[in-house]
């Protein structure tokens, strides 16, 4: 009955994960570094996600969520 | 392979033996490059091993997550690597009082993200049926295309610039309203409107970690004010929004 609160926890938190590690934090310059490219990266863990009461009710019903 | 800068002033003998404890990408052990109360978490790495894959980054965001639950930290962008740890000493050192400046910033604080969806043309149509002066001038406009292509098209576009008007209008009444109801909580607020159609809202906050539980709480009470939109909340992640810095 929690699959799709899972399921969409978990590719939710790799979206917000991905963009944290890729895209913030500090950047340290120069040619003493080297970045690494092409990247293709999965994020397994689940953190809090808080869904909107609708969603949740739907869930509690039984009911699948919508998608987006 | 460098992972985190963290402020080591407050239980600055705990931080060996928690990273003795840490796995870093390819099972590493990591160790810190101190200096005076900043200390850089890190792990050797051969360039043979430089591969950015799916278990790497995993860890390598474990890792970050572990230490920020002990120290107040500035995570680094991924990928980042340097020839040695006498390299990173220099740059510590030549970077130290912005590095400080960032630390205290953050110090003791989560932070959290915030994206909020819409279904936005039945959200639009609900604004226009509220907005009977719109639907007026709407229709006069509908009158007057037959005309030409030239009037459709202008009618078109006006429709679709009406239309954001109102959503813009509308995402912002949301915004001014979420941040006086998050004003308790003293966060630091950064927020992007309109990030897609349907991704109306996206907006980070850092705040202090003893406030996590009435995030949570005031989210929760914010959505059922709005039932037509859809509040994703996730955290609390180490400050990664609230850094902005290149160490030289």
């Amino acid at each position: 009955m929690y699959d799709n609160v899972i399921d969409k926890s978990k590719d939710i938190t790799i979206l917000e994960l991905l963009d944290r590690v890729l895209t913030k934090g500090v950047i340290l310059s120069g040619d003493i570094v080297i970045s690494v490219a092409d990247i293709d990266l999965v994020y397994l863990g689940v953190k809090l996600m808080l869904c909107s009461v609708e969603t949740m009710e739907q869930l509690k019903m039984g009911n699948p969520v919508p998608k987006r | 392979m460098i992972y985190a800068i963290l402020s080591v002033k407050k239980n600055p003998g705990k931080l060996d033996p928690l990273l003795a404890g840490i796995k870093g990408i390819s099972g590493a052990g990591l160790y810190a490059v101190l200096v005076d109360k900043v200390a850089v978490a890190v792990c050797d790495i051969n360039k043979v091993d430089l591969v950015a894959d799916k278990s790497g980054a995993i860890e390598y965001a474990s890792v970050i997550e572990t230490l920020a639950q002990q120290y107040t930290l500035l995570p680094v962008r991924y990928g980042s690597v340097m020839e040695s740890a006498g390299t990173i000493k220099k740059l510590l050192k030549r970077n130290y009082v912005e590095i400080q400046q960032n630390l205290k910033k953050v110090e003791n604080k989560f932070e959290f993200g915030l994206k909020v969806f819409c279904d936005s043309e039945k959200l639009i149509a609900e604004l226009k049926a509220e907005s009977k002066e719109t639907n007026e001038v709407e229709q006069k406009s509908g009158s007057e295309i037959q005309n030409s292509v030239f009037r459709e098209y202008i009618n078109k576009k006006l429709k679709e610039h009406r239309r954001e008007e109102m959503m813009l209008s509308y995402v912002d009444s949301v915004i001014a309203e979420l941040t006086e109801f998050l004003t308790h909580l003293n966060t630091v607020n950064k927020i992007k409107k309109m990030a897609s159609p349907k991704n109306i809202i996206d907006a980070v906050f850092l705040l202090k970690k003893d406030k996590i539980e009435e995030m949570v709480q005031a989210i929760k009470d914010f959505q059922s004010k709005y039932p037509e939109l859809n509040f994703i909340l996730t955290g609390p992640w180490p400050p990664y929004n609230f850094v902005e810095f290149t160490i030289k």
